[in-house]
C-alpha cells in the first residue's frame, strides 16, 4: 500500500471517529434536554396522549402476535426437552422465567423499536428535512420539548403495562400449548408458575420497560433529528435509529438481568 | 438592524461564509443572490440563531445573538419572521391551526384573540375560505402566502424570505412579489430576500448583496448591477446563470 493511500486511509478513519464523536456528544446534551423538558408536560398534554395511543395501544396487536407465539414455541420446545428429563411438570417454572424475565420484555422491545422507533424516526426526519423543525425553532418553540418529550414520557408511561400484557399473554399460550400438546393439567402449570416467582424476577422483567422505552425513543428521535439529504436520508436515518436503538436493547437486556440477579 | 461583521462559517474542511459582511436597515428590502449551494439560506438561519458561525458577530438591534442560549434567542427571533423555501407548513395542521400554532404556544392570548389574529392574516394572504383545510390541498402559490401570513403572526419588525418565488408559476410569483411590496408599503417591515432569481431583484430589492464563493462581491442599489465589471455579476445581469 503507498503512503498516499494510507495517508488517505488515515484521514478519513479520523473523520469517521471524529464524527462518531460528535454525534455522541450530540446525542448526550439531546437527551438532557429531552429529560430537562419533562416538567412542560402540562402544556404538551395532548402530545402525550397522542403518543401514548401510538406506543400503547396501536402497538397492542404485535405485541400480542409477538409473545403469545413465542409463549407457544417455547412451550412446544421446552416442554419436549423436559419430557426427555421426565421433568414435564417443570414447565410452567421454566417458561414462566423465560417470559417474565427476559423474553416477553425483549420481545415487546424489539417489536416496539421496529414500530414505535421507526414511525419516530420517519415522521422527525420527515419534518427535519422540510424544514418544519427548523420553524419551530425559528418561531420560539423547543422542537425538543414539544417532539421528543412527549414521546419519551408516552413511552415510559405504556412501556410498562404492555410489558405486564406480554407477559400474561405470552404464558397463557404456553399454559394453553401445555395442556392441549404436553398433555399437562393446567393446574399443575400455574402451581409451578406463581408460588415460585421471587419479586427479584419480576424486578428484572418490569425494570427493562423504562430502560427500553428511553433508548428506543431517544436514538429513533435522535436519528430522526440528525436526518439530511432528502428522502433517502430519511430512509437512512430511521433504519440507523433501529438497528442501533435494537442493538442497544440486546447489550441493555443483558446488563439489567445481570445487575438485578447479581444484587437481589 | 440586522448586521453580519465578518462572519466565516465552515462545514468540516468547506468554507461556506469567508468574512461575509452585511447590513439590513429596518423597512428595507435586501436581497442575497448567488447561485446554488453558495450559503444564502446559510445566511437566513445564521440571522435567526439556529446555527452558529465560527467566527463574526450578527447583531440584531444591536445585540451579538453568536453567543446567546437558545432560551435567550426566542425573543429576538420574534422580531423577525421567516418564510421557509418548502414553507414548512406543518401538514397534518388546516391552515388557520398552521397560522394560530406560534401563537398558543408562545402568547398567552384566549382564544378568541387567536382567532382573530388568524383571521386577519388569513385575509391578508387572502385565504379566505380555506381555514380547514389541510397545506396539501392548495397549490404553491397559495402555501407560500400561508407561510407569509404566519411569518407575520408575531408582528415582526423584520420578514426573511427564502427562495420566495422559486417553483411558483408567474402569476403565483407575482402575487407573492406584490405581497412582499405591500408588507414594506402598508406595514412598514423590512425584509431580507434570498434568491436566485434576478428578475425579482430588480421588482421589489431596494439593494442587493451577491454571494460568490462565500464571498460578498457587491453590495448595492440593484441598478448599479449594470455598472459591475465582475464576471459573474455581468453573467447575472445578462441572466445566464441564475435562471438556468
Amino acid at each position: 500500500m503507498s503512503q498516499s493511500a494510507i495517508d488517505k486511509f488515515s484521514s478519513k478513519v479520523d473523520l469517521s471517529m471524529k464524527e462518531f464523536f460528535l454525534n455522541m456528544q450530540e446525542f448526550f446534551l439531546f437527551s438532557i434536554r429531552a429529560f430537562i423538558t419533562i416538567p412542560k408536560i402540562k402544556r404538551y398534554w395532548r402530545d402525550f396522549l397522542d403518543q401514548a395511543k401510538i406506543a400503547g395501544t396501536d402497538s397492542l396487536p404485535i405485541v400480542l402476535v409477538s409473545s403469545i407465539s413465542i409463549g407457544a414455541l417455547l412451550a412446544v420446545e421446552v416442554g419436549n426437552l423436559l419430557e426427555d428429563f421426565g421433568a414435564k411438570t417443570m414447565l410452567g417454572r421454566s417458561t414462566a422465567l423465560s417470559i417474565i424475565r427476559e423474553l416477553g420484555p425483549l420481545l415487546m422491545g424489539l417489536m416496539l423499536s421496529a414500530r414505535y422507533g421507526s414511525r419516530n424516526g420517519a415522521e422527525l426526519g420527515a419534518m427535519k428535512i422540510s424544514e418544519q423543525i427548523d420553524a419551530l425553532r425559528a418561531f420560539g418553540t423547543d422542537p425538543i420539548a414539544k417532539l421528543v418529550m412527549p414521546r419519551l414520557t408516552a413511552a415510559l408511561v405504556v412501556f410498562v403495562p404492555l410489558t405486564a400484557i406480554a407477559d400474561f399473554s405470552g404464558l397463557y399460550s404456553a399454559a394453553l400449548i401445555a395442556e392441549h400438546y404436553h398433555k399437562i393439567d393446567p393446574g399443575i402449570f400455574w402451581n409451578a408458575v406463581f408460588p415460585r416467582l421471587e419479586l427479584k424476577d419480576f424486578v428484572v422483567g418490569f425494570l427493562k420497560a423504562p430502560v427500553f422505552a428511553i433508548i428506543i425513543t431517544l436514538v429513533s428521535c435522535f436519528n430522526g433529528f440528525i436526518a439530511q439529504g432528502g428522502t433517502a436520508g430519511v430512509g437512512r436515518s430511521t433504519i440507523k435509529g433501529i438497528v442501533v436503538s435494537s442493538g442497544l436493547l440486546l447489550i441493555a437486556n443483558f446488563y439489567v438481568s445481570k445487575l438485578v440477579l447479581e444484587n437481589m | 438592524m440586522i448586521e453580519l461583521q465578518e462572519v466565516t462559517l465552515r462545514y468540516g474542511n468547506r468554507e461556506i461564509l469567508n468574512r461575509v459582511s452585511l447590513t439590513i436597515e429596518d423597512n428595507k428590502i435586501k436581497a442575497v443572490v448567488g447561485p446554488s449551494g453558495v450559503g444564502k439560506s446559510t445566511i437566513l438561519k445564521l440571522i435567526l440563531g439556529l446555527i452558529k458561525p465560527n467566527s463574526g458577530k450578527i447583531l440584531i438591534d444591536g445585540v451579538d445573538i453568536t453567543p446567546l442560549k437558545e432560551s435567550q434567542l426566542y425573543p429576538i427571533r420574534r422580531k423577525m419572521g421567516i418564510v421557509f423555501q418548502g414553507n414548512a407548513l406543518f401538514d397534518s395542521m388546516s391552515i388557520s391551526e398552521n397560522m394560530g400554532f406560534f401563537l398558543r404556544e408562545n402568547l398567552k392570548l384566549s382564544e378568541k384573540q387567536i382567532e382573530r389574529k388568524v383571521q386577519e392574516q388569513i385575509a391578508f394572504a387572502g385565504l379566505e375560505g380555506y381555514e380547514d383545510a389541510l397545506p396539501e390541498k392548495l397549490s404553491g402559490g397559495m402555501k407560500k402566502r400561508v407561510a407569509i401570513g404566519r411569518a407575520l403572526i408575531f408582528n415582526p419588525v423584520m420578514i426573511l424570505f427564502d427562495e420566495p418565488t422559486a417553483g411558483l408559476d408567474p402569476p403565483s410569483s407575482e402575487k407573492i412579489l406584490e405581497l412582499i411590496d405591500s408588507l414594506k408599503a402598508k406595514n412598514n417591515l423590512g425584509a431580507v430576500i434570498v434568491t436566485h432569481i434576478i428578475g425579482d431583484v430588480f421588482k421589489v430589492a431596494d439593494s442587493v448583496a451577491v454571494l460568490y464563493e462565500g464571498e460578498i462581491i457587491f453590495d448595492d442599489d440593484p441598478n448599479k448591477l449594470h455598472d459591475s465589471e465582475h464576471d459573474f455579476i455581468q453573467s447575472i445581469v445578462s441572466k445566464k446563470i441564475l435562471e438556468q
